[in-house]
Parts: structure tokens; C-alpha cells; sequence
């Protein structure tokens, strides 16, 4: 065996064993563990309330599965009515 | 048996490094094909991992009245004859709704418990540390405390009520830092409170929630709900499994449209590999047949030259995308899938593995590329050696 394909089984081995050795790490420490779906199914039973809270600067994003139809076009509170265009954001109003 | 013969590996490393420039290039883009495709189905997939534990705690059946087009109060006895539906188990009105806080920006989303149930009571103390829901307090989710601390207010809120008038509501408790994906932007409180910060009547509810034996019926009695009152918007929880996937599929597709550029560059290196071999390259496969190699050799060489290529691309990309989505959280990409929101949460994207993500990857980068190597070449090896020579 030459050293070039040394070196290529050398690299190969490396990437698989870094790949086995980060999977096990992420499975270890990222993943989600049964309390903390326990907790979330509890709190989701309590709430009763569907969608994360990853976007809330608007109703319709935050409970999109429940919102109205139209709601996007005027239930951001931040929009103001404006006649040129259809709105505007009120930046300034705090 | 199949044997892994050396001389061919050996053979093939010096094929690849002899144009060492193009083949570093063509390694990295399919590198950074693997990486910007896998990224995205990593956090898309955990995102939709965290919907779906939760999905399952959610109502069956949710009844609410529409009013030109917007959700309306409904009344409350409604709750009372969709229990005389046979197979519902239960029907409760249920009291919420948005609050929005202007000095922050954000949108508050309050949810009304009856303060007396002692199945609330139970669960609260499982997913908040500490509670009072007695009297005039609401439990809050860790974004909403610090908005709130953000702006004075620690141990109480003053809600403007739609009459113009305050509620001030003390801060009783905090949720649990793990539900921040579902409770950062939410505060509890009782029914008797909330309906005065909503200005609703106590034969009033934002919706109903029904709860149904065997699931198997929700359909059915959905459809008999509907029935019952047509002008009421029925949703099951069918309809909001649909709706995620609807949420993830389009949000992934907008990034998978971006990274069409890469799958461009991809494409155009698989039909200029496709298209036909340089003069140089065919002369070499010539050589290599006149001086013996089989039509078999060739491709077995040009097979294991394809694989190194791509498969260790393939590696590569993967490796590179659990530590950008896992070990760094996927900074710049996430916020594709988070959206721009004031009240921001800080969880950590939870490691899902899934093999058929990482197999979709595979299959449209490894063989698609083996398969551009071997084509060429074996049009090029089946004809005479003397004729590829000239």
C-alpha cells in the first residue's frame, strides 16, 4: 500500500469516526429528554394552545392555525391605516 | 467474492490528484450542496420535531363563531348542546386572546384557566416553579417576565382594559425555562380576570374546545358540528398537523429556492462531467486498454474515483452541518424558520436524527456524481483502443 492511499483511508477513517463520535455527543446533550417533553405536553395541556412562541410581533404568526383569514392584512398593531399605499408602520409611536 | 483491489485505489488517487484544482473545487461545492441542504432539514426537522410532541396534548375538536370574516365571542351554552352530539366527551369554552404591550412592541398571548379546577392545579405545579394564581396574579413565560422587568414592572402589570381603564394583575409566577418554546409569550390567569381585560361577558368565549372518546370519530363529529352550525369554523387537530407542515414545508422551500444556486453549480459540473470526456481523458482510457485493462477495470476505476470524491464531500457536509446547526444553533439561518420577533426566545434547537433526511442528501449528490463519472467513460471504454487513441 502507498502512502497516498494511506492517507486516504487515514482521512476516510478520521471523518467516520468524527461523525460516529458527534453523533453520539448531540444525541447525549442535545437531544430532548422525557421530562422535557413531559413538561411540555403538561404545559401544552394547560394552555390548550397550538404553535410555538418562536414569532409574536404579530397575532397571526403566533397561533396561525387559529387566526382569521384577513387577519394579516390589518392585525399587526404596529400597521397604520395610509391612504397612498395600503399601510404603514408606525415606528415613532412607543 | 469481491475483492478491493489497491492498485486501482492507488490508481485513482493519482487520476484525482493529477487535476488536483478542479477536483478541490468540484469537493467543495458538493460539500457545500451537502451542508446548505442538510442544515436546513436539520433545523426544519427540529422545529417540527418540537410541534409534534406537543401535538397530541392539543384539542381534538375547535369550534369557533365567525363574524364577517373574524373570529367572534362565541356563547357559552353553544358548548352545552355540542355536548348532547353523541361521542363528545367534553366541551369547554375557553377564554383568550392577545394583549398588546406597545412600549415593547409585542403581543402578549393571555390564556384564561378556571382558577377553581384542581386539574390545573396539578399540572401548574409540574411546569412552574413557583404559583399563585389566587386572587388578582397570573403566571407568566420567562419572555414575557423580562419583557416586563424591561420596563419596571416586577411584581405586578397594569393591563389597559379595551374601556380605557387598568387591571393590575400581580406576577404570581414564572413557567418553566424548558416549555420557553411554547410559553415565552404567554400569561395565565383566571377566567373572571381575563374576561375583564377582554372585555367579555361571563355567557361569552373566545372558543370552544371539544373533547371526543375514540378519536376516530373527530372526523364525524366535526362534520356533525359543522352541521349544527354552519356558520361556526370548525378545527380538528388533523386540520393543525396539516397546518404545521404547511408552515415548515413553505418556510424550507424558501430556503431551498436559495440554495438552487448551489444545486446550479452542481448540475452544471454533473453535465459538463456527463457530456463527454476531454481528448486527454480518452486517451488515457485508450492507453489504459491497449496496454491490457479491461472495459470492467476502467469503470471500477472510475467508480472509485467518483465515490472518493463524493463521498467524502458527502461526510464532509454533514459533519460540517450538525456542528453549524447543533454546536452553533444555525446562526443566520435560523431566523429564517424563527421569523423577526420582538419578544425573542433562546431555546436550543433539540438534535433529532433522521435517516431519511440524511439518505434524501445521499442519494441526490453520491450516485448522481459516480454516475456523471462512469457514463463518459464507459461510452469512451467500449470502443476499440486504437479508435480513442486516433
Amino acid at each position: 500500500m502507498i502512502k497516498k492511499t494511506k492517507i486516504l483511508f487515514l482521512s476516510f477513517s478520521i471523518l467516520i469516526i468524527a461523525l460516529i463520535l458527534q453523533l453520539g455527543y448531540l444525541f447525549n446533550t442535545k437531544s430532548l429528554t422525557n421530562t422535557q417533553i413531559q413538561k411540555k405536553q403538561d404545559f401544552v395541556s394547560i394552555s390548550q394552545m397550538p404553535d410555538l412562541a418562536i414569532s409574536t410581533t404579530a397575532s397571526y404568526i403566533r397561533n396561525r392555525s387559529l387566526s382569521d383569514t384577513f387577519l394579516i392584512y390589518k392585525d399587526d398593531p404596529t400597521l397604520r391605516e395610509y391612504f397612498p399605499s395600503t399601510f404603514t408602520y408606525s415606528q415613532g409611536i412607543k | 467474492m469481491f475483492k478491493i483491489n489497491l492498485h486501482l485505489i492507488e490508481y485513482a488517487i493519482n487520476t484525482i490528484l493529477r487535476s488536483k484544482t478542479k477536483n478541490i473545487f468540484i469537493t467543495t461545492i458538493i460539500t457545500l450542496l451537502v451542508f446548505l441542504l442538510s442544515s436546513i432539514f436539520l433545523i426544519s426537522n427540529s422545529i417540527k420535531y418540537e410541534l409534534n410532541q406537543t401535538v397530541d396534548s392539543l384539542p381534538q375538536i375547535i369550534v369557533q363563531n365567525l363574524k364577517g370574516g373574524k373570529s367572534y365571542d362565541i356563547k357559552t351554552k353553544v358548548a352545552n348542546e355540542i355536548l348532547e352530539i353523541a361521542g363528545v366527551a367534553d366541551a369547554i369554552p375557553r377564554v383568550w386572546g392577545y394583549y398588546y404591550f406597545q412600549k415593547a412592541g409585542v403581543n402578549f398571548s393571555l390564556i384564561g384557566i378556571d382558577q377553581y379546577e384542581m386539574k390545573y392545579k396539578n399540572s401548574l405545579t409540574k411546569v412552574a416553579q413557583s404559583f399563585n394564581l389566587e386572587g388578582e396574579s397570573m403566571v407568566v413565560g420567562t419572555g414575557v417576565q423580562k419583557t416586563l422587568q424591561n420596563n419596571y414592572y416586577d411584581k405586578y402589570f397594569n393591563f389597559i382594559k379595551p374601556d380605557g381603564g387598568f387591571k393590575k394583575i400581580d406576577i404570581g409566577g414564572v413557567f418553566d425555562g424548558d416549555t420557553q418554546l411554547e410559553s415565552n409569550d404567554v400569561i395565565v390567569m383566571s377566567n373572571d380576570n381575563l374576561r375583564e381585560i377582554l372585555d367579555m361577558r361571563s355567557s361569552r368565549a373566545t372558543d370552544i374546545v371539544v373533547k371526543v372518546n375514540n378519536p376516530e370519530e373527530i372526523p364525524m363529529i366535526a362534520s356533525k358540528i359543522k352541521a349544527k352550525y354552519p356558520n361556526m369554523r370548525v378545527v380538528t387537530n388533523e386540520d393543525l398537523k396539516i397546518s404545521y407542515a404547511n408552515i415548515f414545508d413553505y418556510k424550507s422551500g424558501i430556503f431551498l429556492a436559495l440554495s438552487l444556486i448551489a444545486l446550479f453549480t452542481f448540475f452544471i459540473i454533473i453535465y459538463d462531467k456527463a457530456s463527454g470526456l476531454s481528448s486527454e481523458e480518452k486517451k488515457e482510457i485508450g492507453i489504459l486498454k491497449s496496454i491490457g485493462w479491461k472495459t470492467d477495470d476502467v469503470l471500477k476505476e472510475k467508480f472509485i474515483e467518483g465515490s472518493i470524491i463524493s463521498l467524502f464531500a458527502y461526510m464532509a457536509g454533514i459533519i460540517l452541518s450538525f456542528v453549524f446547526v447543533y454546536i452553533f444553533q444555525a446562526p443566520g439561518i435560523r431566523l429564517i424558520f424563527e421569523g423577526f420577533s420582538v419578544l425573542k426566545t433562546t431555546f436550543e434547537l433539540p438534535f433529532v436524527f433522521d435517516m431519511q433526511t440524511l439518505s434524501l442528501i445521499f442519494f441526490i449528490t453520491v450516485p448522481i456524481y459516480i454516475a456523471a463519472t462512469i457514463v463518459p467513460s464507459w461510452r469512451t471504454a467500449t470502443l476499440d483502443a486504437d479508435e480513442v487513441i486516433r
